[in-house]
């Protein structure tokens, strides 16, 4: 037991937690919260990939970035049709110098409130989107003048919380609660619109990597197109990406395809070397083939290709760098809109800057940049001819070794520097639109400069903040340059709080894209060995995102910015890197950093290079950074493409593992991973080959997955289930339930510490989110009420307050909403409509009203409503301009109700003003709660993937009791072990009994036991000690009887979960209710009051049963039934009428015509088919004719009958007479 | 359940069966409520803006009946 933890104010907050309970720290810590940093902070080394993406977007100058990236927009007066360069133009520059994001405050127009910031809190109560006001230095020059700059408002950005520009940064947990949040409030997500929204992460491709692909659908691209090609996703600095990709073509040569505002253009690859570089065909050859004075003979195979390579090239006729550029740049000065201003040559400078692998360098491109580019490229080809002659194996997409993290905030800032140059566009456009209404139209007009602002930046729409937004509350990415993304929809989650699993779990989720999804192969879906310490093998659903939603390993982090790695290069230049190539692999392995070509070197060389630099690397010498990766890929027969490739740029996931030799900490990538011989446990170790070892075996499992105790006893699919109901249970979603307005929120009243956990339960703060309960389990088929899966609760247990629970649910009532003055932007007075509380003249209140709601029109805190309750009193009101008031008129008070069909209580109500602080009341918010004791039918379940339902509140007398007394609290059924093969659930019953007698915490780590020091002895030993049988066995005795059991029973203590799955949510029932308007038959919805559906199975098996007239009860009694009239003779239901009485009711006689009449005729009862009947004649006897409603006579068609019918046979009938088809009925 | 159903609202004007005719028209009945930032005791008259007088807050909750 620790006692780190001192009164006195002056001692640090302790981080060191073990297994112990620690009551006494924790309450110290509840009731004197930290003034100096938290004590959890593995809790916020979990969000931190999120927050830190964040607070790079300003710290590390992505944004920055991204503003150089644009560049200057430039556009020209003068005819646009007009192509000469020559013609004298006047050019308008514009550029964004610079992008401020403030914090969250007031409006200036609100002059009332002291405090200015605007928390995030106030946003959740409010319902608002927590955002800070975005500004943007614009600059404009004319004709290369000085620059002007303004400062423009472009909207209000929603803010991470806790990153830089959220108040609640660095603020401690005492703080925290002074804030109204969360003692460990983590951060990472949004507040839009009063909801907790993520970016979540998702899986891309490896940066800066040439990958070696075969993608059959590469050859659908054209005739002579293989499959083979090389992708690289070059990332910019400000981390928006490109994808190069060169193609395989089977005649031998090598296309360069990229995309640019989503569409794609192909180039010789030639020719974008020649215009990068002035160079000729032999460097080229060289370049690709290796140097010539190595001893090796060239592969013919590579040479052949290359020599048709240049070859084919020389139709084009372009020699020089100038004339390769002048080419490109004229093909391409459509494609990027440059101005006319700018050269061919500058233009085809501008098409590589920004599209050929920008991640060598994008802004100002220097000749050495472009010269990295030549070598990559160069590369690149090198390795697909590789690969086209089978030398070696392409990279695996699907392996995390290929992969990297796309971070939400990356993507965020990506989408406003979308923005920002979609806003310089529009300018230019209005400048030129604004130039057209002058003559001449020129930018040198006087009245340019003082019209620039009101009207031309004024009439583009400024509010760029929006957009982002927009993302965050929809999750769509609306994009002209799709952003090098696969998918358009699906990026933001919404971070629910059902518990705290639940939210921690959402920051730890990565997914792999919603393109994935639709895939029919099951590939992406594999767990690889690749995978190992990065994500977690058992935290991921079952069913159709199975293995495409994964969380991180909880030891694992995501690089989020730019590390030193520059002593990297000086250090390799010293062991021997040359910076030329080598004809055979192994002696010219290429060198790369981040995607630059840096040098060769021998296979032997590069090997104890690649040593040296994990050396220096562990113990941060020679400016080698810890978070390099340095993979480096051995020749092989077939095997990846040699090579030493070192990483140290963002996104990428890494893992500290110690490295033995010197005892130090070693953060490894999945890249370098797959080549490095890694000891799980010091039995593992192979002395000289093993150079690292895990510091915890169960440092490969998730957060979640780590929860589960002794789950490395457990059959795995057991565990997956578990990692899928701790995030279904109720618990503890967060200490601060009265600050919040979730719409829904479930909280279990009685939660308690698991007495068997890991340590990492304490280390994860998880005592603040207790999630369920210690229960006295005994195995037993004891009444009859355990079949499958059921459990049977002890009724004491659940008037104790086992599982019981409430759910809180707020709704928001806007009267602006209800009169359409929209919604809950702020209002003047003049504007308002409805007003909350009772009409002023209304006299007739009833007196229940005045019952429940208060003379504020509101309702009593406490008070309980029920389905149609009111719940508050509202009046229209008219602007009085005489008295500046507002007067109602009509007198009436209109009430709003309670909706829901179950019975709650008022908790809190709101009265939510606005950011300027200057409405009356229109907006309020109640908290409701529902109580929810567990009853039949509510779903429970252990840590083990074992879940059931409760089927019976069992009377405690008539429970069996041991021979200390001591009664269950939950019995389930002994059927649920041999399939299922749950042992854990076993250790855990044992372990439990042991701890809660001896009055321990038990350590329940997974791969703790062996085979020579078993769990089964360990406690059974704490068991014996305890006056137990060994076994966890116990005799026990019927409640019911009296008598002692045949058999001994397995008693001890399980943790159990309370789902949120309840019956109360679930049960659907009717007889009658609303049906579908055209066919008759009942609606589905459960919230709708509709039925369940009687499928084709179900029928199927009740007329196996014979249950004939259960069939006819479902499927037309409680259905469409109807009476319809039909002809027996001609069988249709469409040519019988009834007959209108021909005797007028009121005057007894005899109507002539009744159409003339007019009016509605009243039926007489008599139905006739008119199809069968003939026109009657004088001839017939005057009591057989009939007339229709025209006064027509008839004789005949008499032969009709009423049948029931299901009302969608009469719809078919007529929907098919519609058509021209008829339709007989036979009638017996 | 029993107790839950046994339990009657308070109420201030006993038998008020006998309709009602609004509450005092000319200034208003003030209602206090609570501010969501300095917990001072706010009372609010129908036109009132809503926010807290002493610290400005935009936030109040409805205080508990003690009757
Ligand atoms: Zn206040």
């Amino acid at each position: 037991m620790s006692t780190t933890t001192t009164s006195t104010k002056s001692a640090r907050t302790s981080t060191k937690w073990d297994v112990e309970y620690q009551t006494i720290r924790r309450q110290k810590l509840f009731s004197n919260t930290p003034r100096d940093h938290t004590a959890f902070p593995l809790l916020h080394a979990a969000v931190k990939p999120h927050v830190d993406s964040f607070n790079a977007l300003f710290d590390q100058g992505l944004i920055d970035e991204a503003l150089k990236d644009i560049g200057t927009h430039s556009v020209t007066d003068g005819d646009a049709r007009e192509r000469n360069a020559r013609t004298p133009r006047n050019t308008l520059d514009l550029r964004v110098k610079e992008v401020l994001l403030d914090k969250s405050y007031l409006p200036s127009t609100n002059k009332d409130s002291l405090a200015r910031e605007i928390f995030p809190a106030e946003c959740r109560e409010r319902g608002v989107t927590y955002r800070g006001k975005l500004r943007a230095r614009l600059q404009y020059r004319v004709n290369a003048n000085d620059w002007k700059e303004v400062v423009r408002e472009i909207g209000s950005l929603p803010i991470m919380l806790r990153s830089n520009r959220c108040h609640l940064e660095a603020l401690p947990p005492a703080d925290m609660v002074r804030r109204k949040e969360e003692s460990e409030e983590l951060g990472g997500y949004f507040i839009v619109n009063g909801n907790e929204k993520l970016i979540r992460m998702l899986i891309t491709p490896k940066r800066n990597y040439p990958m070696a692909t075969l993608r059959p659908s590469f050859e659908k691209r054209g005739a002579t197109y293989s499959k083979f090609g090389i992708i690289i996703r070059s990332v910019r600095p400000d981390q928006s990406s490109v994808t190069n990709t060169l193609h395989y073509i089977t005649d031998g040569n090598v296309s360069f395809r990229f995309s640019w505002r989503k569409s794609e253009y192909l180039l010789p690859v030639v020719m974008l070397l020649k215009a990068l570089v002035e160079t000729n065909d032999h460097e080229i050859a060289q370049g690709i083939i290796g140097a010539s004075n190595s001893s090796h003979p060239p592969s013919s195979f590579v040479s052949d290709r290359v020599e048709l390579l240049l070859r084919t090239y020389k139709a084009y006729g372009l020699k020089t760098k100038k004339q390769t550029l002048e080419y490109l740049g004229a093909k391409f000065r459509p494609v990027l809109l440059t101005p006319v201003t700018l050269s061919d040559e500058e233009t085809g400078a501008e098409l590589l800057r920004r599209v050929i692998l920008p991640h060598l360098g994008n802004i100002n491109v220097s000749a050495a940049q472009n010269n990295d580019k030549f070598q990559l490229i160069l590369f690149s080809i090198r390795k697909l001819y590789a690969l086209a002659a089978g030398d070696c194996a392409p990279d695996n997409p699907d392996a995390v070794s290929n992969q990297e993290v796309l971070l939400g905030p990356f993507l965020y800032g990506m989408i406003l520097k979308e923005s920002i140059h979609n806003w310089l566009l529009s300018i230019g456009y209005q400048a030129r639109e604004w130039i057209r209404t002058r003559s001449p139209p020129s930018f040198t007009d006087t009245k340019f400069e003082g019209e620039f602002l009101p009207k031309i930046v004024r009439k583009t729409n400024e509010n760029i903040a929006q957009r982002l937004e927009y993302f965050l509350s929809t999750g769509n990415l609306v994009s002209e340059t799709g952003l090098d993304q696969s998918q358009t929809s699906g990026y933001t989650v919404m971070a629910e709080k059902i518990n705290f699993y639940r939210f921690i779990s959402h920051f730890r989720c990565i997914h792999r894209g919603s393109f994935f999804a639709q895939l029919k192969t099951t590939t992406v879906r594999k767990l690889l060995p690749e995978s190992w310490g990065f994500l977690c093998p058992v935290h991921t659903p079952d069913g159709s995102p199975c293995g495409l939603l994964n969380h991180l390993s909880h030891q694992c982090v995501v690089q989020t910015h730019n590390v030193d790695a520059s002593g990297v290069e000086a250090a390799l230049s010293r062991l021997g890197m040359t910076k030329r190539s080598a004809r055979s692999v192994e002696d010219g392995l290429s060198i790369q950093l981040d995607g630059r070509v840096l040098g060769h070197m021998s296979v032997k060389r590069a090997r104890e290079a690649a040593q040296l630099l994990r050396h220096w690397k562990v113990r941060d010498e020679k400016r080698i950074p810890k978070e390099l990766e340095i993979g480096f890929v051995p020749t092989s027969n077939g095997g990846l493409y040699p090579g030493l490739y070192m990483f140290s740029g963002p996104a990428r996931m890494i893992r500290p593992v110690k490295y033995i030799p010197a005892d130090k900490v070693d953060f490894v990538g999945p890249f370098e991973q797959q080549y490095m011989t890694i000891a799980c446990t010091e039995t593992d170790i192979i002395p000289n080959l093993t150079t690292h070892i895990e510091y915890k075996p169960t440092n490969i499992l998730s957060i979640l997955a780590n929860m589960t105790p002794f789950s490395d006893f457990n059959q795995s699919p057991r565990n997956m289930y578990q990692c899928q109901m701790s995030k279904q249970a109720m618990g503890t979603p967060s200490s601060n339930m009265m600050m919040r307005a979730d719409n829904k929120a479930y909280l279990l009243q009685t939660g308690q510490t698991p007495v068997v956990r890991p340590p990492l339960y304490n280390e994860y703060g998880l005592d603040n989110f207790p999630n369920g309960m210690n229960a006295v389990v005994a195995v037993i088929s004891y009444t009859g009420y355990d079949m499958d899966d059921a459990m049977i609760i002890n009724k004491s247990s659940h008037e104790r307050g086992f599982g019981d629970g409430v759910i809180y649910k707020t709704k928001f009532y806007d009267l602006a909403e209800k009169t359409g003055t929209g919604g809950r932007a702020s209002r003047s007075k003049t504007e308002i409509k409805s007003m909350f509380g009772f009409a002023d003249t209304d006299t007739n209140v009833p007196s229940d009203v005045l019952f429940h709601i208060e003379e504020d029109g509101l309702p009593k805190i406490g008070a309980r409503v029920q389905e149609g309750s009111i719940i508050a009193a509202y009046h229209t009101v008219m602007f009085d301009p005489s008295t500046n008031s507002l007067r109602n008129l009509d007198g009436q008070t209109h009430y709003l109700k309670y909706k829901d069909s179950e019975p709650g209580y008022i908790d809190q109500i709101r009265l939510l003003g606005s950011e300027t602080g200057d409405t009356p009341l229109q907006c309020i918010s109640i908290k409701y709660r529902i109580p929810r004791r567990p009853i039949i039918g509510d779903k429970f379940s252990s840590r083990h993937g074992q879940k059931g339902v409760c089927s019976m509140l069992w009377p405690s007398e008539s429970m069996p009791f041991s021979e200390s007394g001591i009664q269950p609290d939950v019995i389930i059924n002994p059927h649920a072990f041999p399939s299922r093969m749950t042992i854990g659930m076993f250790i855990e019953s044992l372990a439990g009994k042991a701890g809660a007698l001896h009055g321990l915490a038990q350590d329940s780590t997974p791969f703790s036991f062996d085979e020579t020091h078993t769990a089964g002895d360990f406690f059974g030993d704490q068991l014996l000690q305890a006056g137990y049988n060994f076994y966890g066995n116990e005799p026990m005795y019927s409640g019911i009887t009296g008598r002692e059991f045949a058999a001994d029973i397995y008693l001890g203590v399980v943790y159990y979960q309370r789902l949120r799955h309840m019956v109360s949510d679930k049960f659907q029932v009717r007889t009658t209710g609303p049906v579908n308007a055209v066919t008759g038959q009942p609606i589905k919805g459960r919230s709708k009051g509709g039925g369940v559906r009687v499928g084709e199975m179900e029928r199927d098996s009740l007329i196996a049963h014979g249950c004939a007239y259960l069939l006819q009860d479902r499927l037309m009694d409680c259905s469409d039934k109807q009476r319809a009239w039909v002809c027996r003779d001609c069988g249709s239901f469409l040519s019988v009428q009834m007959v209108p009485n021909p005797y007028n009711a009121l005057t007894g006689r005899r109507t002539v015509s009744v159409a003339g009449a007019g009016g509605s005729v009243p039926p007489s009862g008599i139905v006739r088919c008119r199809t069968c009947a003939r026109e009657a004649g004088w001839e017939d006897s005057k009591l057989r004719v009939w007339a229709d409603g025209e006064g027509k006579e008839f004789v005949g068609g008499e032969n009709t009958t009423v049948v029931n019918v299901p009302g969608v046979l009469r719809y078919l009938d007529v929907e098919l007479a519609a058509m021209g088809v008829r339709t007989t009925f036979t009638v017996d | 359940m029993s107790q839950r159903e046994a339990y009657q609202f308070p109420s201030s004007s006993g038998g008020a069966g006998t309709g009602y005719a609004g509450y005092d028209t000319a200034t208003g009945p003030k209602v206090t409520y609570i501010c969501g930032e300095c917990s001072a005791k706010v009372p609010l008259e129908k036109e009132d803006k809503v926010r807290c007088p002493s610290c400005g807050h935009r936030v109040l909750y409805k205080e508990r009946t003690k009757r």
